[in-house]
């Protein structure tokens, strides 16, 4: 376990691309976790309800704020670091949620098949071609205004297609070797060869696919921001945005402008790049789906 | 024959996903919180008018009947009244859908196309500058965020320069001119679309440009490029003629899986553009709560998607012979 991680760090070590996402993820992880310095430091650069008692307005950076307040007079860069955190928060749990789901479902396909496979996997087709930002924004339309934890559920639940595809695959052809032949011979059940026997498989080119979710969890989720429909107790990068864009700061106030676009662009392409890294260190053959969501 | 047998096959398929969409979402709609009538008949209007409503969209009958009055409304154009607007929302949808398609199909065949042509040069060159260019410009274009992107370009191409409108997709003094011809209000609506048009291009070409480029190193090691070489066929000919219309193929592929991410970044860019379109009328219908309006435009958004990836797959199984499902 420990020698193949090692090897795997080996060839990682030699992709220029992958070093550059992990050195920039390590930055952003940072930035979530200093995000709590700045309202202990004093409250007024509480990101979401700190107002600065000599401000008022939009204004440029200064000493006393590095990257200058917003149209209330809050510390743009606290909500920068606080938005690191939501993020890594939105982008990781949402991730988990739907490749824990992905691979449950894709392995019990590829395992039962027959019936249970057909009835998955028509599930699959069909929510896989369904538009995830807007289903979102329906949905929110229907109940009223979501809460993170609710927009992050429900971008587990519509992102889980491509990874149990991939799952199934790789499980139609664990099931012909003969460790699961033997398994059943020995009176396993179906959990136990799934779980136990089947599942450690998959597991590394699940955590591969993770990379990728992540990704499109934090844009789902900024785009929905941007649109007017985050949580609005939040503070994430995608609101920062409608906020420059909804009081109409966008050509007055680059420096309220640039940096929480850049960020969400930059983390984005640091965990596509960790992916096509990890890709790499697992087998390029193995991935069938470009990820582009 | 077989081909066409394929197609039937796909196209029963697609209406069978749209039944149940159009199911889920009357379920949806109907145990939302709150009472139906509420959700399908604007408040603001007259009594009178409300129960006629009513009566059309069957919301005094019993729910296994309102289904199918629901589904037959839905065939007949009978989508109810928007609250924003108070005009048919049937009306609405198809003054939208048309710009809506115009923005969406030609962005992808023009990303496509350029990702395709940048693919294969940054293979041809594998290891060299022009490749390592090429591939961390797609990386970066492909991961930049798409409302912040539409922003910058307004903010540089529309603002400081002056180039280009920033938003709406005609002026209405082209429009109101009755002396100006088909050609004039083309150009107009052009005119109005490249902004739009170049930041869902910048976004998409990369992806494209990255699958073409992989796709182009795995075919150049087919036995086939060996023996167009040992013919003595020149380079350009074995790039152009016998590598890259093999190596497209997964780009065609890719295209259907990313349908709905592009519709989302349709969605965002019209909203940003203020491009009329049916993506920005969902928005905008969520955020006024006019639910008959976001309905439809939901229905419409989900039909799109699934007729073009029927059109992708068809494309697909027509471009490449050996594939049968």
């Amino acid at each position: 376990m420990l020698a193949s991680f090692l090897e795997g760090w080996s060839i990682f070590r030699q992709n220029l691309l992958g070093k550059i996402g992990l050195v920039l993820l390590i930055i952003f992880a940072l930035m979530a976790v200093c995000s709590y310095i700045p309202p202990w430091i004093n409250p007024m650069y509480n990101p979401m309800t700190g107002v600065d008692p000599a401000i008022t307005s939009c204004t440029p950076p200064s000493l006393r704020h590095w990257l200058g307040t917003d149209f209330m007079g809050r510390d743009i860069l606290s909500q920068l670091l606080a938005g690191a955190r939501i993020a890594f928060m939105v982008g990781i749990s949402a991730a988990v949620m739907s490749i824990v789901l992905g691979v449950s479902i894709g392995m019990t396909a590829g395992y039962m098949g027959r019936f249970v496979d057909t009835l998955l996997m028509r599930l699959a087709d069909m929510i896989m071609v369904m538009p995830t930002l807007l289903v979102v924004l329906l949905l929110s339309a229907v109940f009223g205004q979501l809460s993170i934890w609710t927009i992050v559920l429900i971008i587990a639940l519509f992102r889980w297609p491509g990874v149990s595809r991939i799952i199934r695959g790789q499980t139609l052809s664990l099931k012909q070797r003969p460790f699961i032949e033997a398994a059943k011979v020995a009176g396993a059940s179906h959990f136990r060869i799934i779980f136990v026997h089947i599942m450690p498989n998959v597991l590394p080119l699940a955590f591969l696919f993770m990379t990728f979710r992540v990704t499109s969890a934090i844009i789902t989720e900024a785009a929905l921001a941007f649109l007017g429909f985050g949580d609005p107790g939040t503070v994430s990068w995608g609101m920062m945005l409608q906020w420059v864009w909804k009081t109409g700061h966008m050509f007055q106030a680059p420096y309220w402008l640039l940096p929480p676009g850049i960020c969400i662009s930059l983390i984005t392409l640091s965990f596509y790049m960790l992916g096509r890294a990890m890709d790499e260190v697992l087998d390029p053959r193995l991935r069938k789906e470009d990820q582009t969501d | 024959m077989e081909l066409r047998r394929y197609i039937a096959r796909r196209m029963i398929q697609v209406i069978i996903i749209f039944f149940v969409i159009l199911t889920v979402l009357f379920l949806l709609f109907r145990w939302a919180p709150g009472d139906p009538v509420s959700m399908m008949v604007d408040p603001d209007m007259t009594q009178e008018d409300a129960e006629i409503l009513i009566v059309q969209l069957g919301l005094d009958q019993p729910i296994g009947v309102q289904y199918f009055i629901y589904i037959k409304n839905f065939f007949t154009g009978h989508f109810g009244f928007s609250f924003h607007y108070g005009e048919p929302v049937v009306d609405i949808i198809w003054n939208r859908l048309p710009n809506t398609i115009l923005l969406f199909t030609t962005s992808i065949i023009l990303s496509a196309f350029v990702g395709v042509f940048l693919g294969k040069i940054a293979s041809w060159h594998k290891g060299k500058k022009t490749d390592s260019l090429m591939t961390i410009g797609a990386l970066v274009t492909h991961t930049l965020f798409l409302p912040w992107l539409a922003l910058i370009l307004i903010w540089v191409f529309g603002y400081k320069f002056g180039w280009f409108p920033i938003n709406g997709m005609i002026s209405e003094e082209v429009w109101l001119d009755p002396e100006a011809g088909f050609i004039a209000r083309a150009i107009d609506v052009m005119y109005h679309m490249v902004l739009p048009l170049f930041t869902l291009f910048l976004i998409h070409f990369g992806a494209y440009l990255l699958i073409m480029r992989s796709s182009m190193l795995e075919t150049l090691k087919e036995d086939y490029i060996l023996t167009a070489r040992a013919k003595g066929l020149e380079e350009k000919v074995i790039r152009d003629h016998h590598a890259a219309p093999n190596a497209a193929l997964p780009v065609v592929t890719s295209v259907g899986l990313s349908l709905a991410f592009s519709i989302n970044g349709g969605a965002l860019t019209e909203t940003v553009f203020t491009w009329p379109g049916i993506g920005r009328e969902l928005v905008s219908s969520v955020s006024q709560n006019d639910y008959p309006l976001a309905l439809a435009c939901f229905l419409m958004i989900a039909g799109v998607v699934l007729v073009s990836n029927l059109v992708v797959d068809v494309l697909y199984a027509y471009l490449d012979p050996r594939i049968r499902y």
